[in-house]
């Protein structure tokens, strides 16, 4: 495609169709997230006229999201992810390590993982709510967690399991060699290695956890709801809550983006199970 | 050396005597199997009993207004399914989504990659930037374009207005379509990272050959560009297609399903079915056939990301 060694005088038409192509990309992508970290601080009068961009900046959108327990919720959703990914990362990064070594008996588990991150959330709700109800744990951070964890592992093992295949065998060989036991070659040794990808993991993890409403909705709607299903509670066009809205769209959406650009790097080479290095 | 490849094999003997006490037992099973252990564990309680539970709750008339009255109906809760319709129309008015979704998210993921491939100085930012989408929880992003889009309140039908365009996003034969364009705003980004590390991992060599042969740009395209990258085109839009295929949020956040059942997506149906009706029986037997619907593209993944890894 290009021939990079064309300087600017040279440019073809394809090579200006690409640029405002990525221009405009840029301008579709960010002018939504313009719009609503906008309109949070705009008031109820400004909001009411769409072809008007007249601003009286006001907070009393964010003191209203604060009152209707936002921040309780977006505290719950931490917790859960917190939880989600400290297990996801324990368990998740150990299983990837057996099955990126076991020789034989490797591809029906890598495609057992795969199939469960691919599972339907629809599959193993209904199930978890009746459970959760039988036990009378709906409406808990606790049922949200499990049912968080059925997809969290499997994304996590399935992420991991790339980047331990890019470990040298040699490595923990030598560790053996070296007197370290077997687990202890892996913590010590292995895990080391691989911990940017295992951080991204973690990070990714957590943004799943965070970002849920199918399950969080179904099981914990009440005491219980986490951000998104709070956020989904701004879903009414009555009155003018725009601003409310826009703001808890915000409070949903700044930290996950924050956290995007430590893990785009790494993104690529876990999600594809290590088709693609980048 | 060799003891410690043996250990490698889950299959390594394991025959346990009666009288081995656990130090034994733990030095005889292989490390690899205590390792897969807790995953293992982890699965089963929280995934595979799940499932099995839910294939038995769409064999019984299991309600949550009444449970204990719950009892085995054999398959009434399948033919029920395809005898009523909702489900039918469901999965295709699904299937419609993710062909329009998929479709557009592909296309423009590959111009845009084509766009940055080998443009170090700006990619970077540019890339940050255009990531940003796929990180946002779909709720949020279905309520923020509920209202960018609302006919009496949203920017975008306002400046459409002012040229003298009137266009209701939301409204019947549209609502679907304009969902997916959501999607596609949401989800176009993965498609563009995952195709753009796609290019990057292309061997040099072919495009230096074309080159030294004097092909045009279209023709190194055609010719090389594309069946290099075909492998990766086809893991990515399985991936995105299981996704675009469990839409729930944007429905749930504008839509509701309608206008009348215009998008009514499968995922909002179970919900629908089992939240609202307390019906889970016939939920989890939807669930099911989507499973069965939904594994043929996953099957396909698995032998496509299997022949990447040869490759």
């Amino acid at each position: 495609m290009s021939t990079t060694t064309a300087g600017p005088s040279t440019r073809r038409p394809l090579d200006v169709l690409a640029k405002v192509l990525v221009v405009v990309a840029v301008v579709v992508v960010a002018l939504p997230f313009v719009w609503i970290a906008f309109n949070a601080f705009r008031s109820e009068a400004d909001l009411g006229d769409p072809s008007s961009l007249a601003i009286h900046p006001t907070l009393s959108n964010w003191s209203d999201v604060i009152a209707q327990g936002v921040p309780a919720a977006a505290l719950r959703s931490a917790i859960i992810g917190l939880i989600t990914v400290a297990v996801a990362v324990v368990v998740g990064s150990m299983g990837a390590y057996a099955i990126s070594r076991s020789r034989q008996r490797s591809a029906p588990m890598r495609f057992g993982i795969l199939a469960s991150t691919v599972l339907p959330p629809s599959v193993l709700v209904f199930p978890l709510l009746a459970i959760a109800v039988r036990l009378h744990l709906n409406d808990s951070l606790l049922i949200v967690v499990a049912a968080h964890l059925t997809f969290v592992v499997p994304i996590v093992t399935w992420f991991m399991v790339s980047f331990f295949d890019g470990v040298p065998r040699e490595l923990e060989e030598q560790a053996t060699i070296d007197g370290y036991g077997r687990f202890a070659a892996f913590r010590l040794v292995v895990l080391p290695t691989v911990l940017p990808g295992l951080g991204a993991a973690g990070l990714l993890a957590f943004m799943f956890s965070w970002n849920d409403l199918f399950y969080a909705l179904i099981l914990a709607p009440g005491n219980a709801r986490t951000l998104p299903v709070a956020i989904a509670g701004f879903n009414t066009f009555q009155g003018i809550k725009l601003g409310q809205m826009c703001a808890a769209i915000l409070v949903a959406a700044v930290p996950v983006v924050i956290l995007s650009f430590f893990i785009q790097r790494h993104l690529v080479r876990g999600m594809s199970g290590g088709v693609l290095k980048y | 050396m060799s003891s410690l490849h043996q250990a490698h094999h889950v299959d390594a003997p394991a025959r346990l005597g009666g009288q081995g006490r656990l130090a034994r037992f733990v030095a005889r099973v292989p490390f690899g199997f205590w390792m897969l252990t807790p995953l293992l564990v982890l699965i089963v309680v929280f995934v595979a009993y799940p499932v099995v539970y839910s294939l038995y709750l769409s064999f019984t008339n299991y309600r949550f207004t009444n449970p204990d009255a719950s009892q085995l109906v054999g398959g009434a809760q399948y033919v029920k399914l395809f005898q009523e319709g909702a489900f039918v129309h469901s999965a295709l008015l699904t299937a419609i989504y993710v062909a329009v979704s998929v479709s557009i998210e592909v296309v423009l993921g590959f111009a845009l990659a084509l766009a940055l491939w080998r443009q170090e100085r700006i990619r970077n930012l540019t890339r940050a930037i255009l990531l940003m989408p796929m990180f946002v929880t779909p709720i949020a992003v279905g309520l923020a374009f509920r209202y960018i889009l609302n006919q009496q309140l949203g920017p975008l039908p306002a400046a459409l207005g002012h040229l003298g365009i009137t266009y209701d996003f939301f409204g019947p034969g549209r609502a679907l379509y304009s969902l997916a364009a959501i999607d596609a705003w949401q989800w176009t980004p993965l498609m563009l990272l995952l195709l753009l590390a796609g290019l990057e991992s292309l061997p040099a060599a072919p495009f230096e050959a074309a080159r030294i042969d004097g092909a045009s740009r279209a023709m190194i395209f055609w010719r090389v560009t594309l069946p290099l990258m075909m492998p990766v085109v086809a893991v990515a839009v399985l991936i995105r297609m299981l996704d675009a295929s469990k839409v729930f949020e944007y429905v749930y956040a504008i839509t509701a399903g309608g206008p009348g059942t215009q998008t009514e997506s499968a995922q909002y149906l179970m919900y629908e079915t089992g939240i609202r009706y307390f019906d889970l029986g016939q939920a989890a037997a939807m669930a099911f056939v989507f499973v069965a619907i939904l594994s043929i593209p996953i099957i396909l993944l698995y032998r496509q990301s299997r022949k990447g890894q040869l490759a």
